[in-house]
């Protein structure tokens, strides 16, 4: 029984990091037509400042804003150049682009960090356990549980309740309304990649305590987010949602069940739910005039 | 094929392939140039999905990968012989690439990319896994020799380049008589206006399984030969990121061109061959050349030399690749 709970609790600790990487995807994907292969790049750029900040003595709550802020700064400058010229590219010429900038990236950052595997500093205050039915349970990834949901929920509200959310969306229904009414869409672009950019270097940053951070984890994390978002149904948060706990739990309790199989077993299921449902778990309803 | 011209210089092409061995290069050139081949051919069986089919998928390095492992353990385990081992390749990559197509044919867009690239992570897990037939992470070795019918061992760089120009130009004119058959006009119909061509009578799914299937059987007859090359296979032939180079070849060769695939292989051996005898960051100039070409030459290089071949009678193709605006995946 306790041990049921302990992995239920390691598969929603899992699914909160591939929740908060994949909800960074799906936002661009969404709401910009665009598929950003990067976000990887930026989940793993997000660990390395998580390591480098907490190496460093700084308060270790500001290395979240630090890495929020660097994968921002690196969204406004790539937002920039070169993928501006794409917004309106089929995602075949998208994915080309993004894929080649993640391979500059990967081995950018192999050169700049090395290929060892870097783990942070965990503060003293995160570095325990706590004994959940009598079964010790690192405070670490209760943290990153309790932040994840804290920041999933802070973005749904503010896709869904603020009038700066309305803007995004109405953006993805029509633009040209939009831009008829007074407001930059390219500007409200921008902000969305940023935004994405920065939730991809902050879940980088949370899950750094965990996966810690290494050359090739990039790819790993970009094909289970893009996995996650498109398995969800592009771009609805409730889709997301659901495929990031599905995947978290399959993968979580496959291992548990079988090793040597389980990444066939977690694979199988989100190749069925495709198979069952070849527009996602929950697809968003589109208007077509 | 525009006639009698395209027929005239594609006939020249493989003369001047032919006689290449004969002007001195060295065999571990030839070895290069039969890679080249190789890898050409998978290239030019995706860009029957990709470029006809807009069908962008994420998986035909399973098919290739099947090919290779299923040609080795033919060739190891029953006969060597190439006129058996090869279609033992063929048969096993066509089986799976019908499966795989039967499973995706309602999917698209970037959901086809997701299932295809899940689907043929599972072919490689079970490779990966399976250590006692394939060898698994080591990958497979003590493959024999190739053999010709007679029992003549296909064991110089010469011969094995023979085998796969005779493969390339097969497999081409395949794929060619496939783009130009009333199902490959169907395929593109299906790609560019699917409500129309369903309207009009065409069943999408069962176009979409049989271009799968004809893409598959080349793909592994092009993996069924990979492995003789070097006498051994790994899982990396099977694995998501294969596919990944497979498109950034045929991107770079150019999308809707048959012959775009062997330029784009070309380009990525070469270029991955040279740069990383020079330096360790190879990947890094890799991926600003890839990315240099997506931004400036779009269209592939291949499709630029079409443009300045087209004197010679070979003109532009029929089919643009980026027509739809949408946003959807092509």
């Amino acid at each position: 029984m306790e041990y049921y709970v302990i992995q239920s609790l390691n598969a929603l600790v899992f699914a909160v990091i591939l929740l908060l990487s994949g909800l960074g995807l799906s936002v661009v994907m969404s709401l910009m037509n665009f598929v950003n292969l990067t976000h990887g790049s930026l989940y793993l750029l997000g660990s390395y400042i998580a390591v480098f900040w907490m190496a460093t003595g700084q308060p270790w709550y500001l290395a979240f804003p630090a890495a929020f802020l660097g994968g921002a700064a690196a969204g406004l400058i790539l937002d920039r150049f070169p993928f501006q010229l794409f917004y309106a590219r089929t995602h075949l010429m998208q994915v080309l682009l993004t894929y080649g900038l993640s391979v500059v990236f990967a081995d950018l950052m192999r050169w700049g960090f090395g290929a060892h595997i870097a783990t942070p500093q965990i503060p003293e205050l995160l570095r325990g356990v706590v004994f959940i039915l009598d079964t010790p349970f690192p405070i670490y990834r209760l943290f990153v549980l309790a932040s994840g949901v804290v920041l999933a929920a802070g973005l749904w509200f503010l896709f869904d309740r603020t009038i700066w959310g309305a803007v995004v969306r109405a953006c993805v229904v029509d633009t040209r309304i939009v831009e008829a009414l007074g407001i930059n869409t390219k500007h409200v672009f921008t902000a969305v990649l940023a935004l994405s950019c920065g939730l991809g270097a902050l879940s980088g940053a949370l899950g750094s305590g965990i996966l810690a951070a290494f050359p090739g984890l990039d790819e790993e994390i970009l094909i289970l987010a893009f996995i996650v978002v498109v398995v969800g149904g592009l771009g609805t948060f409730s889709g997301v949602a659901v495929s990031a706990l599905v995947l978290g739990f399959t993968m979580t309790f496959a291992k548990m069940l079988s090793p040597e199989f389980s990444n066939l077993m977690s694979l199988a299921v989100m190749a069925g739910i495709l198979i069952w449902r070849p527009d996602g778990l929950i697809a968003a309803t589109r208007r077509e005039v | 094929m525009a006639g009698n011209r395209s027929t005239l210089v594609l006939s020249v092409v493989v003369a001047a392939l032919a006689v290449l061995p004969l002007t001195g290069v060295p065999d571990h050139h030839l070895r290069l140039v039969a890679e080249i081949l190789i890898l050409g051919v998978a290239v030019m069986s995706l860009d029957l999905l990709i470029g006809y089919g807009g069908l962008v998928s994420l998986g035909h390095a399973a098919m290739f990968g099947v090919g290779a492992y299923a040609a080795a353990l033919f060739a190891t385990h029953v006969s060597p012989d190439l006129l058996l081992a090869i279609p033992a390749g063929i048969v096993a990559a066509t089986l799976v690439g019908a499966v795989m197509g039967a499973l995706v044919m309602r999917s698209a867009n970037l959901f086809l990319l997701i299932l295809t690239l899940l689907l043929s992570q599972m072919v490689w897990e079970v490779i990966f896994r399976w250590r006692d037939v394939t060898g698994g992470a080591d990958g497979f070795r003590g493959i024999p020799q190739l053999t010709l019918p007679g029992g003549m061992a296909i064991d110089s760089g010469v011969d094995l380049y023979y085998v796969a120009g005779v493969l390339a130009v097969g497999a081409y004119l395949v794929a060619a008589s496939f783009v130009n058959a009333p199902i490959g006009k169907a395929l593109v119909g299906t790609r560019e206006q699917p409500i129309r061509m369903t309207a009009l009578g065409y069943s999408i799914p069962r176009i979409r399984l049989s271009v799968f299937m004809v893409s598959s059987a080349i793909a592994g007859a092009a993996g069924a030969l990979y492995p003789f090359v070097n006498l051994y296979v790994g899982p990396q032939v099977a694995h998501w990121t294969m596919s990944a180079t497979l498109v950034i070849m045929l991107v770079l060769g150019g999308v809707c061109t048959l012959f775009g695939g062997f330029i784009g292989a070309a380009i990525y051996l070469v270029f991955q061959t040279h740069v990383s005898s020079y330096t360790d960051r190879w990947q890094l100039v890799v991926g600003l050349a890839f990315v240099a070409t997506v931004l400036f030459v779009p269209r592939g290089l291949g499709r630029e030399l079409h443009q300045l071949l087209r004197p010679l009678g070979l003109g532009e193709p029929r089919v643009t690749a980026e027509t739809d605006k949408k946003g959807t995946v092509r």
